[in-house]
């Protein structure tokens, strides 16, 4: 066919494919108040009530529900505007009473002056090595276990399982002296005592924290492990019985089955074990002497500030002063998460919903 | 061997190293810990010093130390207001953001943002709970929070010269609102699955039977939620519990802090068991209100 013709038919397929709505009448309001009149007469005094009482509910929920969620969105976003609102606002801004949200002027020394105290980049890369590897490892071991838990019976399964609820109850405060007294005075049989004359002392070394992730005894590891168990649960046992027939071997049909279909549920984990690694200052308080992470930084930044715009940590700062680089601090803190919830709230979301928790 | 034996086997293979984690790094600490918590611990050079003191460590918690009763039944009491709120907080909202309305995306990016910042520091910063050094910087920092947020609420809405009372007791409620809502990201998450996952069935016949959404949330939406509220419990009590900023977590930590391992490790497994005992008897009465769909 010629392409002149073609183009010419172009409109009337094009009609075939999107016809087009019919334009719905419209009626006046004194019209349609009329009908709505006409068409409760023929009906009962009890279906007349039901009908108007969903009008007005009608009429007024919408309202009632933007006020709603505009209010509740207002109070979570709260912190974060006030921290965008002072993080850039010169000093002179702070002692402004007209000023409310909107300095005058916006200033990036707050967050130079932060990134400086802070040491942010160094900072930065190195929770970044130590939160993600010790995800990746975290879920690696995790999911080995969700998998021996979901789909092999042998003795002592139900035991072992309640020790993992258990992981997810026991406070951590219980745990923390004896893995700090293991981490101080490592030791395999007294071998390294043997040898070195004293135990071998991880406390300040990243070893601390790989060592639980890669063991699966890392940060809300139970949780994790649960979590697996419940997403291979899941699946379909044919894929496993298919694998078995082909020759495959338990530990490749889980690599090579198993783990493929139940991607978002790693993506998930991942996620959490990142941001929660990232949150932690508990643990890492106790295994850490220095500084060495983000959310560490953060909790000493008060001192670190002091020390850094003033050389002495007691030095007297106003408030004011204080408040405006701690929220400097505050934000840059939480930008790597933030910029990572942003792009992938999808998988937040969804992988909790989908988390299996239906099926306890 | 025998398929079944082999098949286990495997299974075992597969935990190996969270058996080997479990020993090290839980079981083993869990056993330790509840040794230390009838001695007296304290660290000295290479290592601890452990004296057998039976169960006075127990002794001194319950009868001699003040601050440890009072600390707990402050946290149990500020636990026992705080989960029938949340519970109905998280599900009204799930409710809410459930339905069809422009920007409904937005709102729920919005409601699960605190679940990503509020473990860490900076939501101990926002509430002026994470106790700074040096002066009581910390406490001038959150009462100016506070009241910046009311006055402003106020200004903007144009209301002037209220008395500091009524600012004050404002100020209250919109601290608790706020963190109410901080501390519900993971709950209404949970609702809203579950809130979705009634079947579209129920929800017809409920419309042509001309049930108003006040009948429909009791008769409909309770029942097939109600096996979601009883987890949401359980992780608000845990969640809770395990609060940083829990007065009885403080006091571990301060005890912890003066070198006292032994009554910190019977504090801490005091309070665990109380815990484990609250949980078991909400469980326990919740359960009985639970409707499964498949019984």
């Amino acid at each position: 066919m010629e392409t002149a013709a073609l183009h010419k038919k172009i409109p009337s397929i094009l009609k075939k494919l999107f016809p087009k709505k019919e334009k719905e009448v419209k009626l006046s309001r004194k019209e349609r108040r009329e009908r709505y009149k006409k068409r409760l007469s023929f009906l009962e005094e009890g279906e007349r009530r039901y009908l108007k009482r969903i009008r007005v509910i009608n009429a007024i929920w919408p309202i009632c529900r933007t006020l709603i969620v505009i209010g509740l969105c207002f109070i979570i976003l709260y912190p974060l505007l006030f921290m965008l609102s002072t993080a850039f606002r010169p000093l002179e801004d702070m002692y402004d009473p007209t000023i409310l949200w909107i300095p005058k002027s916006f200033t990036m020394n707050n967050i130079r002056d932060v990134i400086k105290a802070m040491d942010f980049w160094k900072t930065l890369g190195n929770t970044l090595v130590l939160n993600i590897g010790c995800s990746i490892v975290q879920v690696a071991s995790c999911a080995l276990t969700g998998y021996g838990f979901a789909r092999f019976k042998f003795k002592g399964r139900e035991l072992l399982f309640f020790f993992v609820i258990m992981m997810i109850l026991v406070l951590p405060q219980i745990l923390l002296i004896p893995q700090y007294t293991f981490f101080r005075y490592f030791d395999v049989f007294g071998i390294i005592e043997a040898v070195t004359g004293e135990p071998y002392n991880f406390i300040d070394s990243a070893f601390t924290m790989y060592f639980p992730a890669i063991t699966a005894n890392g940060i809300s590891a139970g949780l994790f492990i649960f979590l697996f168990r419940q997403a291979f649960r899941g699946l379909p046992r044919e894929l496993e019985d298919a694998a078995c027939l082909d020759g495959c071997s338990p530990f490749m049909t889980f690599v090579k089955v198993m783990v493929p279909n139940a991607s978002s549920t790693f993506l998930t984990v991942f996620l959490f074990s990142v941001v929660w690694y990232w949150n932690d200052y508990y643990v890492s308080t106790s295994f850490f002497t220095k500084n060495r992470t983000i959310a560490l930084m953060l909790k000493n930044l008060d001192p670190q500030l002091r020390i850094a715009l003033h050389g002495n940590a007691n030095a007297n700062v106003d408030v004011r002063e204080l408040i405006v680089w701690m929220e400097a601090g505050c934000l840059i803190a939480i930008l790597p998460m933030l910029i990572m919830y942003i792009v992938l709230q999808k998988y937040f979301t969804e992988g909790i919903a989908r988390s299996g928790l239906t099926g306890m | 061997m025998s398929y079944e034996k082999k098949k286990g086997f495997y299974g075992l293979c597969f935990l190996s190293v969270w058996l080997l984690g479990c020993a090290l790094f839980f079981a083993g600490p869990l056993i330790e810990s509840f040794y230390y918590s009838f001695n007296s611990v304290r660290p000295i050079v290479g290592g601890l010093e452990i004296k057998w003191l039976g169960l006075d460590n127990y002794a001194r918690a319950f009868l001699r130390d003040p601050r440890y009763r009072q600390n707990l039944t402050e946290a149990l009491r500020a636990a026992a207001f705080k989960l029938p709120i949340i519970i109905i907080f998280s599900m009204f909202t799930a409710i809410v953001i459930n339905q069809k309305f422009k920007g409904r995306t937005f709102a729920r990016a919005v409601f699960f943002l605190p679940v990503i910042i509020a473990t860490g520091p900076v939501y101990a910063i926002i509430t002026g709970d994470l106790t700074l050094t040096g002066n009581d910087s910390a406490e001038q920092f959150t009462t100016m929070f506070e009241a910046d947020m009311v006055d402003q609420l106020l200004e903007f809405v144009g209301v002037y010269g209220f008395g500091e009372n009524f600012t004050d007791w404002i100020s209250e409620i919109t601290s608790g609102i706020l963190n109410l809502v901080w501390s519900c990201g993971i709950q209404i998450i949970i609702f809203l699955s579950a809130l979705q996952g009634i079947p579209l069935s129920a929800k017809e016949a409920a419309e042509i039977e001309g049930a108003t959404s006040w009948e429909f949330f009791w008769k409909i939406t309770l029942p097939y939620v109600s096996p979601m509220i009883l987890v949401n419990i359980v992780y608000t009590v845990i969640d809770t519990f395990r609060d940083p900023m829990n007065p009885v977590i403080a006091r571990i930590l301060a005890v912890q802090n003066e070198w006292e391992y032994g009554y910190s490790a019977a504090l801490s497994w005091s309070y665990f068991a109380i815990v484990l005992a609250a949980l078991g008897i909400i469980f326990a009465v919740t359960r009985k209100f639970v409707w499964y769909e498949n019984e």
